[in-house]
């Protein structure tokens, strides 16, 4: 009976509500100060002991053990977790035991020093890292930071205090934060605090008093402290509507490189662009010398790239060989308003005279827009730029090149010879050795060959051709300027040899990797399906990185294995499923975080894990294994594009699939309110004449005689044992599934079935015949067969109503190829060619029911319609040429799964 | 009549509608009738006043009427007819694998009701013990079966069956009126490893066209669907 109320149940709301909040991300309040010792630690735990003491769910997570004895009597009474031992080459640490926290799960948490690094082996690089997951998890958390790990500002403070500060904590952090309470005191407060040996034990007190702790800087500090806190204080004062006005006008755009200064200028332009509220956005340039980096400025590079990143910029990478054009191009594009450029002072060298400056270009080229120059980097670092000719004088020796290199030498060698012959002036012998060494230049890798063979041309051109001959003593005026000249063609055709050789296969890497994209976005679009989706992009990622990749649709911890596709001599699904992986692609499913092999969180991973992200969902996440060592930044660029297609291709999936369950339910509606529309006025009729009946014979017994008695109560019962049947259709309806009008389906031998039907039938119109034919060998047909039989009843039925009473009704069941054939048949005067289509609907429009129908058999029939095709079958009617209408239907014989 | 041959009937049944009606025939037709709404009640009633058969619906408001059944046949193997709706097979095969004798379906007429009270009677243990045992042949309108002999007959010509439809078919006849599971038939056929469901369906059909005019109509084994089969009583 249950199965007819609707009602949601109320455990499972009650359920709903708590999972959501559950799923409410915890609070972060961070206590802020300037500098150590102003009191941080102490604040927050006297804090914790207030909502200890109000009964909040307190736990200690981890407080620096070098806290001041005065701290550390707050903590007594406050429950603790304690600290995880990590042996890192053979040295015991102490870190905060994140796995364990998580376990407990209290209200509010209190986790010391949020720019803390954690030690190697932890899953989290850093401590900012433990208090997100904390977050995630729905935990509160108390934290402590001071001024100088904030990201943004680490350069400004560098200057101050000349320290350079390691540990940064990303603004976003900062700016996430529900509450910010600034602790403070008194510069002179907090020297005397330090003087008196509170803060640092006496040993690294006096070079910490020499470094950082005078007066200038503790008071400097504080400013800025007071300034970042009142900043947030005035984005939380700001009404929205200022603010998105002034987030439409202004967007940021800061060149960056592979030079130290970058790191200054990325800062700084998140620093203005905090200030405005705007977007920013960090450009590099890919040119030719990107390719030959240094390894160390490429980690330079890729650290700037995450630097802007972690500050909340858009990082774009861009090509060509003129940065200002490009960058203007961008810029103009995107509609950046203002430029930042970082720029060192440079001797003036010869080059510098002709050109021009990047500024000076940006702004001939982009006259309205602002330009800002950040200057060059602190002193004593000097940064050299990537020289390429030294790179590219690099000799790479190759046989193939020498060979070309002296053929092309002997053939000018000997055209020179010829033309001496012939006597056609010295200066075409000389115009034919130039063309050789522009030839080779040309046809060469490299600078090297041009150059040789500019050398050997000068020396031949003297030893053959220049009085006396076959001397290396150049006599005439003239030859040491040939010397020249022959020299500068040479370098001035390899360098624009090299120059447009690299270009051309930057262009091409490009190209293929547009066209590559273009494709997996076709393809994608083209694709329906989860599974289709996945295999093409495991397909591509396979190809294009030659690495095994795992796939997974739903986070692991729900059961399904990611699907995994193996690159040639890579690892193979069987580590990228083992639990340390999976539990890997399960914090990224958590965190919307990258993580694994190459990133900063669980780094000891086989593989590299990137969510893939839409609408701030993570639909997937994408494994690509790292055992052939860990990706380069292209190959993340470019995973990173691919992964915003494949996001796109699943929201589209998702999408369809969401329409398609509407579209059934609404399919389902429908057929609900025609079955409803139907049967309310068939069920008021026969209830009627059963109340009408039963009152009469209970008020008036007495005076109705036996036959008129009789007859009342047989009204009854044929009305009710019509009710009946109608219910059972109706239930019939139910038993279809839900979800998917599917039906569970187990084998039947179909003869039982039919006997099943005839059998009710006889029992129903005894006095009726019913033939029955079935086939010699057994049918198996998968189905619900309670259904099936509900169909051949209401069929039998029909037929029994529609045909005069001493006729019969026959019903045959044969094989028909892969389908097990069912045919009702009877005798009466066949189906009114009116009625043939809305035969099966249910409900005749317009409301006029021929009074045949009355009884509503339509119905019946539109459920035994709706049974059928449940089970993959078809039906059909007609009339047959010896008078009577004839019923079929067929079930495949296969597909019981 | 005197009222110590009158055999008791308890019906457990809460819809009062129901079991009045329930009573009313029985009461008509020499039964002696007990009535009671909940599981409870009536499990202290079948231990009090041990009835000769008991009616028991399977959706009972305080206890679910399979656990009744349960827990009446750790003690007792007085026969149980239970009642339920159409559609809800796999309760009524859970209660027939437990011990039930027979079903009953929602609604159901007077003669339905009453044959099926008789077979229960027939079939149960203080009838068992009189007759039944021992029996070497038996008649069922055309069809004749001589367990002694191991021959079956039809309309007066042999029969020939393989050993495994021969088992089908007295194991059935043994049990004429009442219902057999699948499970049931296919344990006491081919043992406790019994094989799937297919091969007790086409021995059934082989053996349906040995003895039946038409077996889309069969006479003498009726199929219960989604239940079992059984075997008519005359």
């Amino acid at each position: 009976m249950d199965k007819f109320d609707q009602r949601p149940d109320p455990d499972a709301i009650l359920e709903d509500i708590q999972a959501h909040q559950a799923r409410r991300p915890g609070r972060l309040k961070i206590f802020f100060g300037y500098a150590a010792g102003v009191g941080k630690t102490y604040a927050m735990l006297d804090d914790a002991r207030e909502q200890y003491r109000c009964g909040a769910d307190v736990l200690v997570g981890y407080i620096e053990p070098h806290t001041r004895p005065e701290t550390m009597q707050l903590l007594h009474g406050l429950p603790a977790l304690p600290p995880k031992t990590i042996f890192y080459r053979n040295i015991e640490l102490k870190e905060f035991d994140l796995d364990e926290a998580l376990k407990r799960k209290p209200e509010l948490i209190l986790v010391d020093e949020l720019a803390h690094t954690n030690a190697e082996g932890v899953r989290n690089r850093k401590r900012f890292q433990d208090i997100e997951e904390l977050l995630n998890a729905g935990i509160d958390v108390y934290t402590t930071v001071n001024v100088q790990h904030m990201e943004s500002l680490n350069d400004v403070i560098e200057n101050i205090t000349k320290i350079k500060i390691q540990e940064t904590v990303p603004d976003y952090i900062f700016d996430r934060a529900d509450k910010i309470k600034l602790i403070d005191i008194e510069p002179d407060e907090l020297l005397r605090r330090f003087a008196e040996g509170k803060i640092y034990r006496p040993e690294r007190a006096e070079t910490a008093m020499r470094n950082f702790f005078t007066q200038e800087n503790l008071r400097l500090l504080r400013e800025i402290a007071m300034r970042r806190a009142a900043d947030r204080i005035s984005v939380e004062n700001q009404s929205e509507r200022r603010l998105s006005e002034k987030m439409a006008n202004t967007k940021l755009l800061v060149c960056i490189g592979p030079s130290p200064t970058s790191a200054k200028c990325i800062r700084w332009t998140a620093r203005a662009a905090n200030a405005f509220h705007a977007h920013w956005v960090a450009v590099y340039m890919e040119s030719i010398e990107s390719e030959q980096l240094p390894r160390e400025q490429q980690k330079t590079l890729r650290a700037n790239m995450d630097l802007a990143e972690k500050l909340g910029a858009e990082v774009v990478t861009l090509t060509g060989h003129d940065i200002a054009i490009s960058v203007s191009e961008y810029a103009k594009l995107s509609g950046s308003t203002n430029i930042v450029v970082g720029k060192s002072r440079n001797k003036r060298t010869f080059k510098s005279l002709f050109e021009m400056d990047l500024e000076d270009k940006l702004l001939s080229l982009l006259p309205s827009i602002e330009v800002h120059i950040i200057p060059g980097s602190t002193p004593g670092r000097s940064y050299k730029k990537p020289r390429k000719i030294r790179r590219n004088l690099n000799f790479s020796f190759s046989w193939k090149d020498t060979a070309k290199t002296l053929g092309l030498l002997v053939a000018a060698t000997l055209l020179s010879l010829g033309l001496r012959r012939l006597e056609i002036g010295e200066q075409n012998i000389i115009m034919a050795y130039i063309l050789s060494v522009l030839v080779i230049s040309r046809i060469t890798e490299g600078y090297a060959y041009g150059i040789v063979a500019s050398v050997i041309s000068v020396l031949t051109f003297n030893f053959f051709f220049t009085e006396p001959y076959f001397t290396f003593n150049a006599i005439q005026a003239g030859y040491p300027i040939t010397f020249i000249i022959m020299l500068l063609v040479a370098l001035t055709t390899s360098t624009l040899t090299v120059r447009i050789k690299t270009e051309a296969r930057l262009a091409v890497q490009r190209e293929r990797r547009t066209e590559v994209l273009y494709e997996i976005n076709k393809k994608l679009l083209a694709t329906g399906g989860l599974d289709n989706i996945v295999a093409l992009t495991n397909d591509y990622i396979v190809n294009l990185f030659g690495r095994s990749v795992i796939f997974f649709t739903t986070d692991p911890e729900q059961g399904e294995d990611g699907r995994v596709m193996q690159a040639a001599d890579d690892i193979d699904a069987s580590v990228l499923n083992s639990a340390d992986e999976k539990a890997v692609a399960h914090w990224v499913f958590l965190n919307q975080k990258r993580a694994g092999a190459g990133t900063d969180t669980l780094m000891g991973a086989g593989a590299f894990y990137m969510p893939v992200i839409s609408r701030g969902k993570v639909l997937a996440v994408l494994g690509i294994s790292s055992a052939k060592g860990t990706l380069d930044h292209n190959a993340h660029l470019f995973l990173r594009m691919i992964a915003s297609q494949v996001a796109m291709a699943l929201e589209r999936q998702h999408l369809s699939d969401e329409q398609h369950i509407m579209l059934v339910e609404s399919e389902k509606e429908k057929m609900r309110s025609t079955l409803l529309r139907a049967i309310s006025h068939d069920l008021r009729t026969p209830l009627a004449g059963i109340l009408g009946a039963s009152s009469a014979i209970r008020e008036n017994g007495k005076e109705l005689d036996e036959d008129t008695r009789d007859k009342l109560i047989a009204d009854i019962q044929a009305e009710a044992q019509w009710l009946i049947r109608m219910v059972e259709n109706l239930l019939s309806v139910t038993r279809i599934n839900e979800s998917a009008s599917k039906v569970t389906k187990s084998p039947e031998a179909a003869e039982e079935v039919v006997a099943e039907a005839v059998s009710r039938i006889k029992k129903r119109f005894p006095q009726r015949t019913v033939k029955v034919r079935v086939p010699d060998e057994l049918l198996e047909v998968p189905m619900d067969g309670t259904l099936i039989a509900q169909v051949l009843i209401n069929l039998l039925e029909n037929a029994v109503k529609y045909s005069p009473s001493n006729s019969p009704v026959e019903i045959v069941l044969k094989k028909n190829g892969e389908w097990a054939l069912f045919e009702v048949l009877d005798h009466g005067k066949g189906i009114a060619e009116k009625d043939f289509p809305y035969l099966f609907t249910g409900y005749v429009p317009n409301g006029n029911k021929s009074p045949d129908s009355s009884r509503g058999m339509g119905i019946g029939l539109s459920i035994c319609m709706t049974i059928i095709k449940a089970h993959n079958g078809k039906m059909e009617a007609e009339n047959r040429e010896e008078g009577g209408a004839v019923f079929r239907f067929v079930l495949p014989l296969k597909g019981s799964e | 009549m005197s009222m110590d041959v009158k055999p008791l009937v308890l019906v457990v049944e809460d819809e009062d509608a129901i079991s009045n009606f329930i009573s009313a025939i029985l009461n008509a037709n020499g039964y002696q009738v007990m009535k009671t709404n909940t599981g409870k009640e009536g499990l202290s009633m079948a231990t009090s006043y041990s009835p000769d058969v008991i009616l028991l619906d399977l959706g009972l408001p305080d206890i679910d009427g399979v656990e009744v059944l349960r827990s009446i046949r750790g003690w007792s193997k007085t026969p149980v007819v239970v009642v339920s709706a159409r559609g809800h097979e796999h309760e009524k095969v859970e209660a027939l694998d437990l011990g039930a004798d027979d079903y009953i379906v929602k609604p159901f007429g007077t003669s339905e009701l009453l044959a099926r009270i008789r077979t229960a009677l027939r079939h149960s243990p203080k009838a068992m013990g009189t007759e039944s045992n021992g029996i070497e042949k038996i008649t069922i309108g055309e069809l004749e079966i001589d367990y002694s002999k191991r021959t079956v007959f039809l309309s007066g010509e042999k029969v020939h069956l393989t050993p495994i439809e021969y088992k089908i078919l007295t194991l059935l006849s043994k049990n004429a009126g009442k219902v057999l599971t699948h499970d049931y038939i296919m344990r006491e056929i081919w043992g406790l490893y019994a094989g799937d469901s297919h091969t007790l369906r086409v021995n059934m059909a082989n053996l349906r066209r040995k003895i039946e005019a038409n077996p889309g109509a069969p006479k003498y084994i009726v199929t219960e669907m989604g239940i079992g089969y059984r075997m008519v009583e005359r």
